[in-house]
């Protein structure tokens, strides 16, 4: 899978990420968005080697000399394990009646069947999350528009698959769109029908007019 | 025990020679022989290769764990599933994706992140193992053509020069300041050649999200 990937997470955002230091919903965005953009899989690898020589310049904590023996008998006197490296492959899933492949990071949240909910030219399923932390599928079928809204916390919309629009411009699979709480925005789709992730860290708020009666359905929604 | 007719064996005689045995004398950079001490361990379960490296790195992960979970007792848990990890699985570690130290980075990451989520009983569907892949993916090419771009915008660039962490502050003014090659560079800091490119790289990311950031 090689495109052109354009919209990358912050060098913040990444030094975060991996250092696991992000809500997990949000961490496992990014690593989606990894395993689309060979640019930013080079970037991590730079990242953890930083932080492996931040950690092997650290000074010695101390700990009694017995202490320390104790849990090396401890840990020698285990047996080795014998562990294989993967390969990181993507999966298909048949997705609103097309095939479509996905990054690996997404396996373990697609074992059960998904739910969808429908509403107009969009339909989600939600894969994880509790209180603020919200992940689900969005598809998003041409010719669509998702209604103007801002959020309350931090959004991150990853494209899986096809195009979405919006204000700031075109994003395609491998995209990631970041959206705070002073970004008002209205995604659509032009041409073909579009897959994404997304999470949320608070819930939506609808801007216009009728939309606003969306808002207590969206926990349903998102 | 050692076997001294081993060649790369003595490497590691030679390694104790010169006192680096994880006391506060060693040199906490220096990669190479940590990553041949893994392979020992890997090959041979050489408990002996195996104690130099967890006087090393013991003291020095519970230091991170106390940075990171604010209390000695996690800290410890940390430091010995870490450890653990690294006796029981060295086999997974391949010098050529990374140093020592950065493998092990990933073991403690990972470690203090199921940690976490064990200590809030989430569900385990998002496990660190999933989250923070440490395996290869496909296959990528390499392109430096955004060195050339970044030149051109030389006087946009300065501003944010000093902004740069140190450590890859010092590398880019070598290399483009004073025109050094990465292996002198190399040799200069007593830093791995991958460490050098690795902080050029990042370098030129952060100066390039400057740059187009509207805010600065």
């Amino acid at each position: 899978m090689i495109h052109a990937v354009k919209h990358h997470p912050a060098l913040e955002l990444l030094e975060q990420y991996i250092e696991a230091s992000l809500a997990p919903e949000l961490s496992l965005a990014i690593a989606a968005h990894l395993d689309l953009c060979p640019h930013c899989q080079r970037i991590k690898m730079d990242l953890e080697a930083e932080a492996g020589t931040a950690l092997a310049s650290l000074p010695e904590a101390q700990t009694a000399d017995t202490d320390w023996q104790q849990m090396l008998d401890f840990i020698t006197a285990q047996p080795e394990i014998a562990a294989k490296m993967e390969k990181r492959q993507p999966f298909a899933l048949q997705i609103q009646n097309s095939e479509i492949l996905l990054p690996a990071s997404l396996k373990p949240l697609l074992q059960n069947k998904l739910k969808w909910f429908n509403l107009g030219g969009i339909s989600t399923a939600k894969l994880a999350g509790e209180d603020q932390h919200n992940v689900s599928l969005l598809y998003i079928r041409k010719d669509s528009e998702v209604p103007q809204h801002t959020h309350l916390g931090l959004e991150i919309t990853l494209v899986l698959k096809g195009k979405i629009y919006d204000e700031s411009g075109c994003y395609g699979e491998g995209d990631l769109l970041i959206n705070t709480p002073d970004h008002t925005h209205t995604p659509r789709t032009m041409s073909e029908d579009c897959l994404c992730l997304s999470v949320l860290t608070a819930p939506l708020k609808f801007k216009k007019g009728l939309t606003r009666l969306l808002n207590p359905l969206q926990h349903l929604f998102y | 025990m050692l076997d001294p007719t081993s060649v790369q064996r003595h490497d590691v005689s030679n390694y104790q020679r010169l006192g680096i045995q994880g006391s506060m004398s060693a040199q906490p950079t220096d990669n190479a022989q940590w990553e041949q001490v893994l392979t020992f361990i890997a090959v041979d379960r050489d408990k002996h290769a195996y104690s130099q490296l967890f006087s090393y790195f013991a003291p020095r992960l519970k230091a991170f764990g106390l940075k990171m979970f604010g209390n000695e007792q996690q800290a410890m848990e940390m430091v010995q599933d870490t450890m653990l990890n690294v006796w029981q699985k060295a086999r997974l570690f391949d010098a050529s994706r990374g140093c020592a130290s950065t493998w092990i980075f990933t073991i403690a990451r990972n470690v203090r992140f199921d940690m976490l989520r064990k200590k809030q009983s989430r569900k385990d569907e998002l496990s660190a193992d999933d989250l923070f892949f440490d395996g290869d993916y496909p296959e990528q090419e390499g392109t430096d053509s955004n060195e050339w771009d970044l030149w051109l915008m030389a006087e946009k660039v300065a501003p944010h020069f000093a902004k740069l962490p140190a450590a890859q502050r010092d590398v880019m003014e070598k290399v483009y300041l004073e025109e050094k090659s990465h292996q002198e560079v190399s040799e200069e800091l007593s830093i791995p050649l991958g460490t050098v490119k690795s902080r050029i790289r990042l370098a030129l990311d952060r100066l390039r999200e400057a740059i187009d950031d509207p805010r600065s």
